[in-house]
């Protein structure tokens, strides 16, 4: 029953974390647009994290620079088990705009098991809640897999 | 059975069951529900359910547990659980309508001050056992609101304990509820408002809600003490803030409002937990929600000038008016 509990609350309190690699602040805004008052996703129960400890969904907007690229990495290996990673925007699939930059080193998959890939240049709200929400029930699934 | 088994089982059943532990776990995290539900409501969201805090408690408990390099593994594992261990034991001391308190004695309220630092402590000693430079940072800020909210809440336990002793000090909950039967409750007495009113500003700065929560400022120091927690530890962390709600409105309920007397026996025992969680409820709302909604994070230093004079010299003022006899 505990354990049955525990992978409810999975889907139920997802908390994000929020890297940048070099987006354009496109994505980043309508992240934030998410979590403000309009479209308001804390009435499914995620939550911004202040630290990749507390995380159970890294979010990852932009195309990976070559600056960034160490960072990221070890950031999403600070996150704890289960997690989920999501990327949002054509960025990090393909490097969208910025493909051929000397200073880009995407896309993402090179360096992590990318679960959820939310398309767009940038991706409508709804767009992103939905994957979002997919990343929560993929999240359940790792969890009962865990045990 | 001998007696001495049966006494066992007796504060077991207090300490694990009721009032302790289970008590106000569950109490604490349903308040934390209903102040984030509230909290949406105030902006216009539609916010999360109820039930919220007790769905990230389990996550938590679910997620795995990393321990730095640089951290010492004992105490940053053992510091939440003694957090939660003294908030429960102090709601034995909290006698409830007309009920005698469980564990209660003649000098309660210096118990209770001395408990009510341990959560601050215990949040001190895991931050510093992390190894993080930005728990580094929050750890000095947690001393400075906790030295900051101390001071008006021994002039508010003084201001209480001479209005109910007349020439001298009281310091056990048992009498000072017992006055208040007999009385009226201390809140209703007007040379007791200004000392109310202390105590209701320094339960969202003991509890680290919005403009007070300096030490957890997510924003900029990444959540402070706990900066590398996760897991069970973090669960057991955000279950003490929880607790802590619960445990503060119920200490202003117990020592402003004891006057209500609710009869004995099991139903006076349910009414009188059931009317302690509606007032608690109703003080979450007014001293941390509505001031949460509409206030920005303070610096440490404003939140130190401030409980040091406005809030102090309102205790202050209830001190001196009680003092001369009012
Ligand atoms: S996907 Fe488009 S909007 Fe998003 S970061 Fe890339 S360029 Fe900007």
């Amino acid at each position: 029953m505990f354990q049955k509990l525990i992978a409810k609350s999975m889907m139920k309190s997802p908390w994000l974390y929020h890297i940048n690699t070099g987006s354009c602040n496109g994505c980043d805004i309508e992240l934030v647009a998410c979590l403000t008052p309009r479209y308001d996703v804390e009435r499914y129960g995620f939550k911004l994290a202040g630290t990749p400890r507390h995380a159970d969904i890294v979010v990852v907007s932009g195309p990976i620079t070559t600056q960034s690229r160490d960072r990221l990495v070890r950031t999403l290996e600070q996150v704890p088990e289960p997690r989920c990673v999501v990327t949002i925007g054509s960025c990090p699939q393909s490097g969208n705009v910025f493909k051929g930059s000397y200073s880009i080193e995407g896309p993402l998959e090179k360096y992590c098991h990318v679960d959820v890939a939310i398309a767009g240049c940038t991706p409508k709200p709804e767009a992103i809640i939905e994957g979002l929400y997919k990343a929560a029930q993929i999240l359940q699934k790792k969890r009962e897999a865990m045990k | 059975m001998p007696d001495f088994i049966l006494t066992f089982l007796k504060t077991a059943l207090h300490v694990l069951i009721f009032p302790g532990l289970l008590f106000v776990a569950i109490g604490g995290l349903l308040l934390a529900g209903i102040d984030r539900k509230v909290l949406a409501r105030m902006q216009r969201r539609i916010g999360p359910p109820i039930v919220q805090p007790f769905f990230d408690f389990f996550k938590l408990m679910g997620k795995e547990t990393i321990i730095p390099n640089a951290a010492r593994p004992a105490i940053y594992k053992a510091a939440p659980l003694i957090g939660t261990a003294s908030l429960a034991i102090m709601m034995l001391f909290f006698p409830l309508f007309g009920h005698q308190a469980a564990w209660g004695s003649t000098a309660d309220l210096i118990v209770i001050l001395y408990l009510m630092t341990i959560p601050a402590v215990a949040i001190i000693v895991g931050g510093s056992a992390s190894g993080s430079p930005f728990a580094g940072i929050g750890i000095s800020r947690e001393m400075v609101t906790m030295m900051a909210y101390e001071l008006p809440l021994v002039l508010v336990f003084l201001a209480a304990a001479k209005k109910v002793g007349g020439t001298s000090l009281v310091f056990s909950l048992d009498s000072i509820t017992a006055w208040q039967q007999a009385n009226g409750c201390l809140l209703f007495h007007w040379a007791m408002i200004p000392a109310a009113l202390a105590l209701l500003l320094v339960i969202p700065a003991e509890v680290g809600t919005q403009p007070f929560d300096v030490a957890e400022a997510e924003t900029e120091i990444c959540e402070g003490p706990l900066i590398e927690y996760s897991g069970a530890p973090l669960a057991m962390y955000k279950l003490n803030t929880a607790m802590k709600m619960f445990v503060m409105t119920a200490l202003f309920t117990v020592l402003f409002l004891g006057g209500i007397n609710l009869g004995g026996g099991v139903l006076g025992w349910v009414l009188g937990g059931l009317l302690l969680f509606a007032i608690c409820a109703v003080l979450t709302i007014l001293c941390m929600t509505l001031i949460h909604a509409v206030t920005a994070r303070l610096k440490v230093e404003h939140l130190f000038k401030f409980y040091w004079t406005v809030v102090a010299g309102l205790a202050l003022v209830s001190l001196v008016l009680v003092w001369f006899g009012l």
